[in-house]
């Protein structure tokens, strides 16, 4: 047997072997080409998630300066009592005399809406309904208290006894 | 069994370069597909398909093998990242073909393989397919490496350089392998 033929192909060629190469050939690897899968592209999405972030950015600065907006300014007077007559201050400004001096002014963020504000006939139905809360809970304690007076009736009397 | 301790038995890569110039090509091409080229992973396919599907011919019915060797080669472009060794290509796509079949058999029914005869082609193919069963039979050492050299055509350096194994393992196995499947062919009565 001729063992550098089987390994390297080389020296006196093997017929057995050769046969062998001859007819196992037939089951050699062929040629196909490899399906690499398509790279994906992420741009657009990328796109669309940047644009939906500058939206919400956007979006949230609006919000928060739309929620700031200022109120008008609101004066403050001290009336000063009439025995002691004071000098009225004068502006520190340099203003004209034509402008009230602005002693203070307040930031309102939002102005919240006065129990007043509501109409008439919600404020009736309110009304109505804290009425029949209030009945309500006094006929659960009338109620209660009957329920302790009868299940301790020997209290009861001893406290009648005593008073 | 994934793999047999002969099989482990890899060349340094010291060893490999001696044989071969093909290393420094892989590594060459596994940076290259690292790094997004794409076309680099096409020429180790070229260079590996044969490898892979010598291996694969040696374990699972013919008919599997060519769908198994796309699925192979797709895979390790999915995990070529985790190759630590660049230079360890061949052995570590060997590995992963080894396991694939493995897995194959692991998970597929028993199932009888529609061969060149039942196919009705030619004598020469069903005798083809006669020898390789036989090569089958043979212990997993020996059929790997003779089905890489007398299939694939490949030599017995080439076999150690791409599949890892030193040369004198792939020397031995090629040796006793064909001794036993002379034996199995009848040699001594002619082929």
């Amino acid at each position: 047997m001729n063992d550098d033929y089987l390994w390297d192909k080389t020296g006196q060629p093997d017929p057995q072997i050769q046969q062998l190469e001859e007819i196992l050939g037939t089951l050699r690897y062929q040629p196909r080409p490899l399906a690499l899968p398509k790279k994906r592209n992420y741009f657009p999405l990328l796109a669309i998630a940047a644009s939906l972030l500058l939206a919400l950015l956007a979006g949230g600065i609006w919000l928060r300066i739309g929620s700031h907006t200022e109120a008008p300014p609101q004066q403050v007077r001290v009336e000063q009592p009439a025995s002691k007559p004071i000098e009225a201050p004068k502006p520190v400004t340099s203003g004209s005399a034509s402008n009230p001096p602005i002693l203070a002014r307040n930031r309102i963020h939002k102005p919240r809406s006065a129990p007043s504000a509501l109409p008439k006939r919600e404020r009736e139905e309110a009304l109505m309904a804290k009425e029949q809360l209030m009945l309500a809970l006094r006929l659960t304690t009338e109620k209660l208290h009957l329920v302790h007076t009868r299940t301790q009736p020997n209290q009861i009397k001893n406290q009648h006894r005593v008073g | 069994m994934y793999a047999t301790a002969d099989m482990l038995l890899t060349s340094t890569p010291a060893h490999a370069a001696e044989q071969s110039q093909e290393p420094a090509i892989e590594v060459v091409l596994v940076r290259a597909v690292l790094q997004g080229d794409r076309e680099g992973f096409s020429r180790l396919y070229d260079l590996y398909a044969p490898l892979v599907h010598g291996i694969l011919l040696a374990r699972v019915p013919r008919a599997e093998v060519d769908d198994l060797v796309q699925d192979i080669f797709l895979h390790a472009f999915k995990k070529l990242h985790t190759l630590r060794d660049e230079a360890a290509f061949g052995p570590w796509i060997a590995m992963i073909a080894r396991n694939r079949a493995v897995d194959f058999h692991r998970r597929s029914k028993v199932t009888v393989e529609i061969n060149d005869e039942l196919r009705g082609s030619d004598q020469h193919d069903s005798r083809a397919a006669e020898i390789l069963e036989l090569i089958r039979s043979l212990p997993e050492a020996y059929r790997e490496t003779l089905v890489l050299r007398l299939v694939e055509g490949m030599t017995g350096p080439e076999i150690a350089a791409r599949t890892g194994l030193t040369a004198a393992s792939v020397r031995v196995n090629l040796h006793r392998g064909m001794k036993l499947l002379r034996q199995q062919l009848g040699f001594m009565e002619g082929l």
